[in-house]
């Protein structure tokens, strides 16, 4: 019953870590650009909403589409000012600007906001629901719904509306794209504007069921690569896949083994994809 | 756009032209203007971050100013609570060049922060004592900062009252200038266990403990008192230092169906542990927790999920010692808002400080350092200052505290009481 | 087989040489200027510590550190352009190697020290082999894992390592100078009393000797054709695994030794700061800023960069990473090659392959 317990856990928090990988793998897709900078967008959103909870006494919920707004206009000026000029440089310079962007951004907030821990709640989410004798984390169970419902939204999106196919086509092959007439500059802004969004709400569920830091960027943008890796890269479904894998992995390692060593779950997931099945990642970037 | 999209698109020829366009010198000239004006602007904005703080207020004394350095994480993930002590050592740097100073003279405090980073906490000090030539120190906040500064200043033969810090590894490991000013982490929780638990009729326990140093000191310690009070423990376990999930732990605590739950914790983790605790549906008869449970921080973040929580607190507003009534009108009026204890201990820390330095009339570190160590006096925190040939705090009597409908209640010991226990927890789903 | 390498040497210098910039006669003699200037330099830092406050001595030690984790890092990912977040891992190893082998009073100092860069150097050949087979960008993933991975398995082995708890090692006891000293003597105190000054020192200097050396040798001339094109490298008959391998590990080597290095002088060492990936930024900001792939760049870069920023800390701690990513950012946007190269876009030095 207790594992039953366990792997609930791991399966709501799965749905968010899905949320954030999603944005990761679409910028990826499109503009063969690793965005190390990922967690701390994440970790904006986050931020956004927890100072709407605690300054305005904003309901957590409610903030979420000011989260999202918010970081796709930063995501917008982020892909136009900077990393649309990598876009066609070697995949290093995107990936050491991306570094230096995540540094940089996570100083910015330790100047702000200090390494505390924050936390925000809204009571009626604290708690559980109780289903068949397993308890329910509200809090988990809202952040998982709001989590599929964005990234379900976003596959419909790219696979009926125009615009998505347009993004399909130019991470497909970005010159053959252009040469059919479709703008891939306005693309690649899109699509990092909404993948910065996406991220932006994984935070501000995010900030709803943990602690949040400056540094905890850091600590989920090595599960994401975990998931994309897993899940295989350009892969809705795959990630999706990926990330409810690893939300188990990690809470049934901590619940047979121990926190400590459930931490490197992600990493070692990481390692043995990348050894093993090394063409699954990066395969149609060469 | 058209004639690169048809030209020979080799990544070579894109790379050489994205190259070549940038290396434009009249582009790079406009590109490092336009830098030239938002860098700085960027920084100024965030503002440059405060160290060395010191406003006399009233007027300063004569003479040369004695130096105390000090360095306290006021960021970093321990900040929110070295703040308070922070606040204390600026509160009693103003009392005292408000009132005749320190031996007649002006004091003046140089205090860095060290972000909670041992390595940073030892390289301020170094650079207090070899390059500002401070003339005495006070004690960092956090037992892992203190450790590594404590090297220095036992290099240099500066007495260091540890206002901030309290695991036992501190004064096992041969320090001669180091002094405790409350009681060791180990024993954090002995009340509880020793007196609380067995007048309960509690007979098991799940003790877990984050990481680190301070907070493994208390969980162990609270391990040995078990065992010396025959109190089972049925799970004991540590979770890493920067968790963000422990309902794995919690979910095992639940099945062992323990009598109570002991967190040696900072602040975020026992709030952590409370929160997911009341996810997962686990009940215990008593929680208790080793720093979260004292602060109103505990309160503010929880609401009503914080009551019936204990915890041990070194300092409560409430109790009457000396001058315990003047330290909090005057720290609210400085800093407009309560003291917590880890300020009370940083404010007892300069008073002790005050009154060694007084006794031997001069600042003579090897004198003071003889003094400390058989100085015995009151401050504001309960119990006396005392210490043992190592330095460690003998005298001082920590209390034990409770949250009761979103007021701290001291429930021990008898003598300082202001209400009575309520125990055992109430089951989550039969509260509010 | 030298006089092959001299052959293509030549070929490569003289083609860098344009009509319109030929390259100065004292290009050739770099590598000796390079050592009258090392060895002026090493006396002055030898000397250094007997006029300087301890905490100016403190200061020299990260400068010292800085270039041996800029030059080092340059190896592999310089050179050959394989972005490496790795540093941080081996520094991290490193120190715990060195600190516990203290700890345990198993050896002595200098020889933990050794050791520690052993074991590093040791690592990088395991990790090594399996994640270069993989591409530039692969790479880079799989040593962000492993450094967090490595952190984690030292967190969880606290039975070895103490765990969370850090590791604690008490720091060099000072010798007084007695009265009546020869200057020989005077010259012992200072030494033992700086000795994690002048182990830095050490390390430093093999650091830059190594650069240069791998710089201008046929080692080197493979590394960069990887970093340009590794397929037609390959093709060329380059051993191109064994390359990387070999320049991954030596540059492993460095970050252990500066480890444990350092723990010896903090006196404490927990897992979370010590794997922190501060310990790549410093690495990889530095050398970039000088210009990653030249031998001189990281040197300047670290020099440079630390001395500045050192200011910048002691009044505002937390600016540091702002200024470290934003110096990334502006790097790689606006000068991909550093100062180096910077210079020789404006003609001021000679694109040698000596510099």
């Amino acid at each position: 019953m207790d594992t039953l317990q366990v792997i609930l856990s791991g399966v709501l928090l799965g749905g968010v870590y899905a949320l954030f990988a999603a944005g990761l793998n679409m910028i990826f897709g499109v503009m063969r650009v690793i965005n190390l900078a990922h967690g701390e967008l994440m970790m904006l959103g986050a931020y956004i909403t927890f100072f709407a909870s605690d300054q305005a006494g904003l309901n957590p919920l409610v903030s979420l589409p000011l989260s999202a707004a918010a970081l796709l206009i930063l995501g917008l000026l982020l892909q136009f000012a900077l990393v649309e000029r990598v876009v066609n440089q070697p995949l290093l310079s995107s990936l050491l600007l991306t570094f230096g962007l995540s540094t940089l951004m996570m100083g910015v907030a330790l100047n702000l906001w200090t390494a505390n821990y924050r936390s925000t709640a809204w009571a009626p989410l604290t708690g559980n629901w109780d289903v068949f004798g397993l308890a329910v984390s509200r809090s988990r169970f809202v952040a998982f719904v709001i989590a599929l419902l964005v990234t379900g939204g976003t596959y419909l999106f790219l696979r009926r509306s125009t615009f998505g196919k347009a993004i399909r086509a130019t991470s497909q092959n970005a010159e053959v794209a252009q040469i059919c007439g479709i703008d891939v500059r306005r693309v690649r802004l899109v699509t990092f504007a909404m993948g910065s969004a996406m991220a932006a709400i994984a935070g501000s569920l995010i900030a709803m069921i943990f602690t949040i830091s400056p540094e905890m960027g850091r600590m989920f943008i090595g599960k994401a690569f975990a998931i994309i890796v897993l899940g295989g890269l350009g892969s809705f479904v795959g990630a999706l896949f990926g990330a409810l894998s690893l939300g188990v992995g990690e809470t049934l390692a901590a619940y047979w083994t121990n926190t400590q060593l459930a931490e490197g779950v992600a990493y070692v997931i990481l390692l043995i994809v990348l050894l093993v099945r090394p063409s699954g990642f990066f395969g149609r970037a060469e | 756009m058209n004639g690169k999209c048809l030209a020979s698109g080799t990544n070579d020829l894109h790379e050489r032209e994205a190259l070549s366009s940038l290396y434009n010198r009249r582009d790079l000239v406009r590109r490092a203007a336009a830098l030239g004006i938002s860098v700085p602007t960027l920084v100024a904005l965030l503002g440059t971050g405060a160290n060395a703080q010191g406003t006399p207020v009233g007027d300063p004394p004569e003479g040369d100013p004695i130096l105390i350095g000090a360095s306290v994480s006021t960021t970093g993930s321990n900040g929110r609570t070295g703040l308070y002590q922070q606040e204390a050592y600026l509160l009693w740097e103003a009392q005292k060049n408000a009132s005749g100073g320190l031996l007649g003279r002006p004091v003046e405090m140089v205090i860095y922060d060290d972000q909670s980073d041992p390595t940073t906490g030892s390289r301020l000090y170094e650079r207090l004592i070899t390059e500002d030539e401070v003339d005495l120190v006070l004690g960092p906040y956090a037992s892992g900062v203190t450790l590594a500064a404590a090297q220095i200043t036992e290099r240099y033969g500066y007495p260091m009252l540890v206002a901030g810090a309290s695991a036992g590894e501190i004064w096992d490991s041969g320090f001669q200038y180091v002094f405790g000013v409350y009681s060791i982490a180990q024993d954090y929780f002995r009340d509880i266990i020793l007196n609380i638990a067995p007048a309960q009729g509690y007979t098991t326990a799940a003790v877990i403990y984050e990481d680190a140093v301070f907070p493994l000191s208390t969980g162990e310690g609270a391990v040995a008192h078990c065992e010396t009070a025959g109190i089972e423990v049925l799970v004991e376990e540590t979770y890493p230092l920067r968790a963000t999930d422990v309902s794995s732990i919690l979910t095992r605590i639940g099945e062992a169906e323990p009598d109570m739950l002991i967190g040696g914790s900072y602040l975020p983790d026992s709030v952590l542990i409370m929160r997911q605790a009341k996810e997962l549906g686990i009940n215990v008869d008593l929680y208790a927790f080793s720093v979260g449970a004292a602060q109103p921080d505990f309160l503010d973040t929880l609401g009503e999920d914080a009551n019936y929580v204990l915890g041990p607190s070194m300092w409560e507003p409430k109790i009457e010692t000396t001058g315990n009534q003047e330290f909090l009108e005057a720290y609210r009026a400085m800093w407009d808002r309560d003291p917590d204890y880890h300020a009370a201990t940083g404010y007892a820390g300069c008073q002790i400080l005050e009154q060694a330095l007084t006794n031997i009339g001069d600042v003579n570190l090897e004198a003071l350092r003889e003094e400390l160590l058989q100085l015995t006096m009151t401050t504001i925190l309960p119990g006396e200052y005392s210490v043992d040939e190592t330095g460690r705090q003998t005298g001082h009597i920590p209390l034990t505290v409770q949250w009761q409908e979103g007021a701290k209640v001291i429930v021990a010991p008898e003598e300082n009481r202001t209400g009575e226990l309520q125990l055992p927890t109430p089951p989550w789903d039969e509260r509010g | 087989m030298s006089s092959q390498v001299s052959q293509i040497r030549n070929e490569v210098d003289s083609e860098q040489a344009s009509p319109t910039r030929p390259m100065p006669k004292w290009e050739p003699y770099l590598g000796w200027i390079y050592l009258v200037i090392l060895v002026i330099a090493v006396a002055a830092m030898i000397w250094f510590p007997s006029n300087a406050s301890a905490y100016s001595v403190t200061l020299a030690l990260i400068v010292l550190m800085t270039i041996s984790l800029a030059t080092s890092w340059n190896f592999l990912s310089g050179f050959g352009g394989y972005t490496s977040f790795g540093h941080a891992g081996f520094f991290g190893i490193g120190s715990y190697v060195g600190a516990l082998l203290l700890y345990y009073e198993r050896t002595g100092w200098i020889t933990a020290v050794i050791l520690s860069g052993v074991a590093t150097g040791v690592l990088a050949l395991i990790i090594g082999y399996p994640t270069l087979r993989l591409r530039g960008p692969y790479f880079a993933v799989a040593m962000l894992g492993f450094t967090e991975l490595f952190r984690v398995i030292v967190t969880s082995w606290d039975s070895l390592t103490l765990g969370g708890r850090g590791v604690f090692l008490p720091i060099v006891r000072f010798q007084q100078v007695e009265d009546g000293a020869t200057w020989w003597d005077r010259f012992q105190v200072q030494v033992h009393n700086n000795q994690n000054y002048y182990a830095m020192l050490v390390l430093a200097v093999v650091a830059m000797i190594l650069a240069y050396v791998i710089g201008t040798s046929r080692l080197g001339l493979e590394l960069l054709a990887i970093r340009d094109d590794e397929v037609a490298a390959q093709s060329m008959g380059i051993r191109v695994v064994r390359v990387k391998i070999t320049a991954f590990a030596l540059s492993a080597v460095f970050p252990g030794i500066a480890g444990a290095i350092n723990a010896r002088q903090v006196g404490f060492i927990e897992p979370l700061t010590i794997f922190a990936v501060i310990w790549s930024i410093r690495a990889i900001s530095t050398a970039i800023l000088g210009g990653q792939g030249t031998i001189l760049g990281p040197i300047l870069g670290a020099i440079v960069l630390t001395l500045v920023s050192e200011r910048v800390w002691e009044s505002d701690p937390n600016l540091y990473q702002v200024i470290f990513g934003g110096l990334i950012v502006i790097v790689v946007l606006f000068m991909p090659g550093g100062f180096i190269s910077l210079l020789q876009n404006w003609g001021v030095l000679p694109r040698s392959r000596r510099l």
